[in-house]
């Protein structure tokens, strides 16, 4: 009888600890609250247009030299990063001239810098939003709003930067680039790097 | 009456005696220690260890080891400021499962406890040395934070939740009474319940205590459980203080709460030991630590002082068993 007792009193226990630690609500609900409140393509638009674009970028030849000669100073001076670990995310520019386009991958040939993609075909992950370094997770509720942020850039460069730009190059043009790329601290500066761009000007 | 080294009152207390002698010393070289600013920013530090190494002293009792509770720490942390910013998703439902603080805080300790039974689970069905199975569980469990944050930090936990690490009841910080609490069961389930006897039994030795049909598998299931648990809390008052989940957080931790168990005078052998001793422990880290700061040491001359404490813990636990 008593061992009854205690397994009703621990029943309620439980239920009362459920029924005040979550909640439930329409999943539709709650995303069409989260959109109401937050315009990510305008804000997108204004991180791209008035950040990114107008920003001062490390040449390439620069930030390759200054790895080589103080990776730790040149991670904290010109390295954009969220978390932890040995990885980060540059905004860089530079000149070359286009020497092959295979599927939507441009080879440059860098004076300073060798060879050197643009990828203008996979516009995916946090490349451009973390490099920019212009958007701050604190300044938003939840991780999945950060990254829409994330997704309206790469649209950006997906769907108007990268038509407009890349129709007017061809094999051969020599252009000036800007975009993300990522480094570690250990980085292979013999291996080729490709970026993700922000920007392609014929030059 | 004439009081010696040997003298039992002395060995007794020699913890507290090292804490009194270690804080004057600070207290001679810098005049900033014993402010009330000073002693209630080391309490709110160490709170966070004398919680994980109440549970690893529950664990050392028994004559094992867990150097999981950093990686325990930080994956519960995580989960916590997880479920309590994003909640759950379930698409094809069309449903969002949203946590409260209270339900992120018992979602959190959940986490801790299911990876305490699962080190466990591993130790008493296979035989496995605590030492093997819970380092496969510090590796384990960090890499299920990486990817649960994606090494990025949850942040903005919001108000309420930030209090639990930074908020003061009665001109007491929070963590402080957390961490008390936390210590008062430990030691209420150490001195005043069977289950505490049957600790202490398993650590003196193991197989008198199987065959005076003490269940072990199950009470080591129920202290590793515990130690899990004691880590999520540990978790909890972490990122509740920077209101962010990092994660790293907890890493290397387990150093500092065996350290804390060690110095405590509990024996790394077993059935040696006491829950206050360890709080004297974890007290003397963090004073030690601050010390350090206050007296402006080199951080790398600071890991070497610590590892000298420790040395000196153990070695004088070894000679207290030869004497005895």
């Amino acid at each position: 009888m008593k061992k009854r007792y205690a397994y009703i009193l621990g029943l309620l226990i439980v239920l009362t600890l459920g029924y005040n630690s979550v909640y439930f609500k329409k999943l539709s609900v709650v995303k069409a609250a989260t959109k109401e409140n937050f315009d990510f393509k305008a804000y997108a638009d204004s991180i791209y247009y008035k950040g990114i674009l107008k920003s001062k970028k490390i040449t390439l030849g620069d930030l390759t030299s200054l790895m080589q000669s103080n990776p730790e100073t040149t991670f904290e001076k010109y390295g954009n990063r969220l978390g932890i670990g040995n990885s980060a995310y540059f905004m860089i520019q530079s000149t070359g001239k286009i020497i092959d386009i295979t599927d939507g991958l441009y080879t440059i040939a860098d004076e300073k810098n060798g060879i050197v993609y643009i990828d203008t075909k996979y516009i995916f992950g946090n490349a451009i939003r973390d490099a920019s370094g212009l958007v701050k997770l604190t300044d938003f509720k939840t991780n999945a709003q950060f990254n829409k942020v994330s997704e309206s850039l790469n649209d950006i460069i997906r769907n108007d930067v990268i038509p407009k730009e890349i129709s007017k190059v061809k094999l051969g043009d020599s252009i000036s680039f800007s975009g993300a790329i990522k480094l570690s601290k250990k980085q292979n500066l013999r291996e080729k790097i490709t970026v993700i761009p922000s920007q392609i000007k014929l030059q | 009456m004439n009081i010696t080294l040997n003298h039992p009152l002395v060995k007794k207390s020699q913890s507290l005696i090292a804490l009194f002698l270690l804080c004057l010393f600070i207290s001679l070289l810098s005049d900033k220690f014993m402010t009330s600013t000073n002693l209630w920013n080391v309490l709110r530090q160490i709170s966070v260890n004398v919680c994980i190494s109440v549970g690893m002293t529950l664990v050392v009792l028994m004559a094992g080891i867990d150097l999981s509770v950093g990686s325990v720490l930080g994956l519960s942390a995580a989960v916590c400021a997880g479920v309590l910013k994003n909640g759950l998703v379930f698409e094809s439902l069309d449903l969002f499962v949203g946590f409260t603080v209270l339900g992120a805080i018992l979602t959190a300790m959940l986490i801790g406890m299911a990876l305490g039974l699962f080190n466990g689970w591993v130790i008493t069905k296979f035989a496995i040395p605590p030492f093997v199975a819970t380092l496969a569980m510090l590796t384990i469990a960090r890499g299920l934070t990486m990817l649960y944050t994606e090494g990025i930090p949850i942040s903005n936990l919001g108000p309420k939740f930030e209090f639990i690490g930074s908020g003061w009841i009665l001109g007491i910080p929070v963590p402080v009474w957390i961490s008390l609490i936390m210590v008062l069961i430990v030691v209420f389930l150490t001195n005043k319940t069977t289950f505490g006897r049957y600790i202490y039994a398993i650590g003196g030795n193991e197989k008198a205590a199987f065959l005076s049909g003490i269940s072990i598998n199950k009470i080591k299931l129920a202290v590793y459980g515990i130690a899990g648990m004691m880590a999520a809390v540990g978790g909890i008052l972490v990122t509740s203080r920077l209101n962010s989940a990092q994660p790293n957080a907890g890493m290397s931790y387990e150093l500092d709460s065996i350290a804390a168990v060690v110095i405590g005078g509990t024996s790394l052998s077993g059935g040696v030991g006491t829950v206050t001793g360890t709080v004297i422990g974890a007290i003397i880290i963090g004073v030690l630590n601050n010390g350090l700061v206050l007296l402006d040491v080199s951080p790398f001359w600071q890991q070497v002082v610590k590892g000298i404490v420790i040395l000196l813990a153990v070695i004088i636990d070894k000679m207290n068993q030869k004497n005895k």
